[in-house]
């Protein structure tokens, strides 16, 4: 691991591309974007980066992401930044957990926040087209059900295909395991989950990681997403 | 009064019994987790969670593997061949009709087959869908595994679901706690009861109607234990033996030697099958250009047997008018047939077609000759031109490693097609040099899972790219 410098006194708040505090690196975020924001079940989630959210204190955000709670009371969640109004839509595959609810739930039934369902794979499918230059694909999940309602259908191979559009965001929040300064990222197990598909799919991607190398210092053939895709990356104070 | 309700490890031992070697299993939220610590040392299937790991079992089992969590976050750990992915590859093997069966656990079944994911009687009208939808879409066979009844003794089981449906005529059997009970056209047939239950005791709890079949039989719990298929073939030619006539077949390899299964190529020559339709970046050309020696085998040796009707490719001909390949020769004495896609559009062909993406729309050649005969789409101002999927018959590819159970790894730029060309074929073989046991490929470097290869073969180590002559 490469020993990043200590944040100069005085000097700029970054290094290239390697920022020295979560709020630092999510600079430019402002009320009303849109922000991906990767993990799943508790995995791969940019916990320094929500708390710089919640520091930045943007509000009328739209989040997109897999959920909204972890498994571990301690964690800093997406719930929390709604819990503190900052919140203003969801799009996600599983707000929230059907039978424990939580701060989600109470503000989708109180009308204080917006929820857009859509099954996991074709938020992914949508984030990967928006990231790939992709307009919209025709895909057979959902076909005659709620998620295919207004949507433009056509049939191919005897079977209805749904038309879904692609999807950019604004800011993408992103958890690796390691990066080198260039940016180039690894992961590790279940935590690679959204992580590289937002990465394609944002204005200005950040990423928590937990160690920072020098070019050269990562694999090249164990690289999952690549530099060009990264425009920030802040250790992880955790790690 | 009826029998004791299953628990849910005698449940999933129900539902293992509707898997077979080698199969493909995309295990849904809550129930379906249970299915791999009820086979514990199991390499004979591939259980795939949508949280991205691929080849895995309950922590009850060895610990061996590599820690990560299932589809409801649950602790599990790699076997010795499993791998990791992100979630649009999931989908991608989920959409893309690579899973044989998904595990669900519905909270409503209809008599047509139509299920509602992930909610609870107290949160009817709040719904998770997940993956769900994704996985009863994709996989040939839909399990339902779900208790019979919500506690306050409602049917799990309905005529027409009330809530908001995640999948419509999808389920194939329902497994509950009481019985086995088939979705037929016709409707439900109730085919298996539990220990100490009555057909009828079945039918009083269920609020659809059932049908009890003819050869109605007591659900049985033993610990299946399926062997891993075999994919190793000795040669190129027993590996391509079977290819039919007129087969689609893709090839992998960018415009020079590297990356391409030269060895499955001379196998699929010697097999002598005619009438293909080749899918590949170039159609033979690194014989004609600067990349190799003038007898370097490519895909020329196909064309020149006249196996060949047909090639999709972006770079289709020699880059010197004088050097002219094989497959343009042929093309101008009007023996086959041309299709021009550039290079990132074929790539995302292949790649719909193996993610189960139909058809969409791309600006790359929009407003050119390449757009021509296309739908033209106008998307936020943008110009998109609409192209379609491409799957085959029979793929070659080549890998620098693979285990047994197919994982592959490639060296640099070698790489190129053969991922994605992988995720396209009925039937995927792929040239390797060097075949390792399960677990010699760590979960993080394996490129291409197994689940998509078909056979495997070691490309002879005194075998030469180049032909004799």
């Amino acid at each position: 691991m490469t020993s990043v410098p200590e944040n100069p006194v005085g000097e700029s708040a970054k290094n290239g591309k390697v920022y020295f505090s979560a709020l630092s690196a999510l600079e430019g975020i402002a009320d009303g974007m849109t922000v991906l924001v990767a993990g799943f079940a508790g995995c791969g989630i940019p916990q320094e980066l929500l708390r710089g959210l919640s520091e930045a204190g943007a509000s009328r955000l739209t989040l997109i992401c897999q959920g909204t709670w972890t498994q571990d009371p301690g964690d800093f969640t997406i719930g929390d930044l709604v819990a503190s109004g900052q919140v203003k839509k969801i799009i996600s595959p599983m707000p929230f957990h059907p039978v424990q609810g939580g701060p989600v739930k109470d503000a989708w039934e109180s009308g204080k926040l917006e929820l857009e369902i859509v099954p996991q794979g074709v938020l992914a499918e949508r984030l990967r087209a928006g990231g790939a230059g992709i307009g919209g694909v025709f895909i057979p999940s959902g076909s005659r059900t709620r998620f295919a309602e207004g949507k433009e259908v056509r049939e191919y191979d005897g079977r209805e295909h749904v038309l879904e559009l692609g999807l950019k965001a604004d800011f993408a929040l992103l958890r690796a395991q390691a990066a080198d300064t260039l940016g180039n990222l690894v992961y590790e197990s279940t935590n690679r989950n959204w992580n590289p598909t937002m990465a394609m799919a944002a204005s200005i991607t950040v990423v928590e990681v937990n160690s920072v190398h020098e070019p050269g210092g990562l694999d090249p053939e164990l690289v999952i997403t690549q530099a060009i895709f990264i425009d920030r990356l802040v250790l992880s104070a955790s790690s | 009064m009826p029998g004791t309700k299953l628990d849910p490890s005698s449940m999933a031992r129900r539902v293992s019994h509707e898997l077979f070697p080698g199969a493909v299993v995309a295990l849904g939220m809550g129930l379906p987790c249970h299915l791999p610590g009820e086979l514990p040392d199991n390499g004979g299937v591939w259980f795939i969670a949508d949280s991205g790991v691929l080849g895995f079992h309950g922590l009850q089992g060895n610990e061996s593997g590599q820690s990560a969590v299932d589809t409801g976050g649950n602790a599990v750990a790699t076997l010795a061949g499993g791998s990791f992915t992100g979630v649009v590859d999931v989908a991608g093997i989920l959409r893309g009709g690579h899973t044989d069966i998904a595990v669900l656990q519905p909270s409503q079944v209809s008599a047509g087959g139509d299920f509602v994911h992930w909610t609870t009687e107290e949160t009817a009208g709040v719904f998770a869908p997940g993956s769900a939808v994704d996985m009863a879409y994709g996989a040939s066979t839909v399990v339902a595994v779900m208790p019979h009844q919500y506690p306050s003794g409602r049917s799990n089981i309905v005529e027409i679901c009330d809530m908001p449906v995640d999948g419509v005529g999808i389920v194939d059997i329902i497994i509950t706690d009481s019985a086995v009970i088939r979705v037929l056209s016709a409707g439900l047939e109730l085919v298996e009861i539990a220990p100490g239950w009555t057909a009828e005791e079945v039918i009083a709890i269920t609020e659809a109607p059932l049908t009890v079949s003819s050869d109605l039989k007591e659900m049985t719990f033993s610990t299946m234990n399926f062997e891993a298929p075999n994919k190793v073939y000795s040669t190129a030619l027993a590996a391509l033996s079977d290819v039919p006539e007129g087969s689609i077949i893709n090839v992998d390899g960018f415009a020079g030697p590297g990356g391409m299964a030269h060895y499955l190529m001379v196998g699929l020559r010697d097999v002598g099958v005619k009438r293909l339709q080749l899918i590949s970046n170039t159609a033979g050309i690194a014989r004609m250009s600067a990349f190799g020696a003038p007898n370097i085998i490519d895909h020329s040796i196909l064309v020149e047997n006249n196996q060949v009707v047909k090639a999709t490719a972006s770079y289709p001909v020699s880059p010197s008018a004088s050097r002219p390949s094989a497959f343009e020769e042929a093309y101008n004495r009007g023996e086959t047939e041309l299709e021009v896609v550039p290079q990132g559009t074929l790539a995302e062909r292949l790649r719909s077609g193996g993610a189960g993406v139909a058809a969409f729309y791309t600006p790359t050649g929009a407003g050119t000759l390449l757009g021509d005969g296309k739908e033209a789409r106008n998307i936020d101002g943008k110009d998109y031109i609409l192209e379609t999927g491409l799957r085959a018959d029979f793929c070659i590819i080549r890998g620098h490693k693979a285990d047994t159970l197919g994982n592959v790894v490639y060296k640099g730029t070698s790489r190129n097609f053969n991922p994605v060309m992988a995720t396209t074929a009925k039937v995927t073989v792929v040239e390797v040099d060097e075949i390792v046991e399960p677990g010699e490929l760590a979960p993080e470097e394996i490129v291409t899972p197994g689940l998509f290869v078909d056979r495997i073969v070691v490309r002879p180590s005194d075998f030469s790219a180049y032909l004799d002559s």
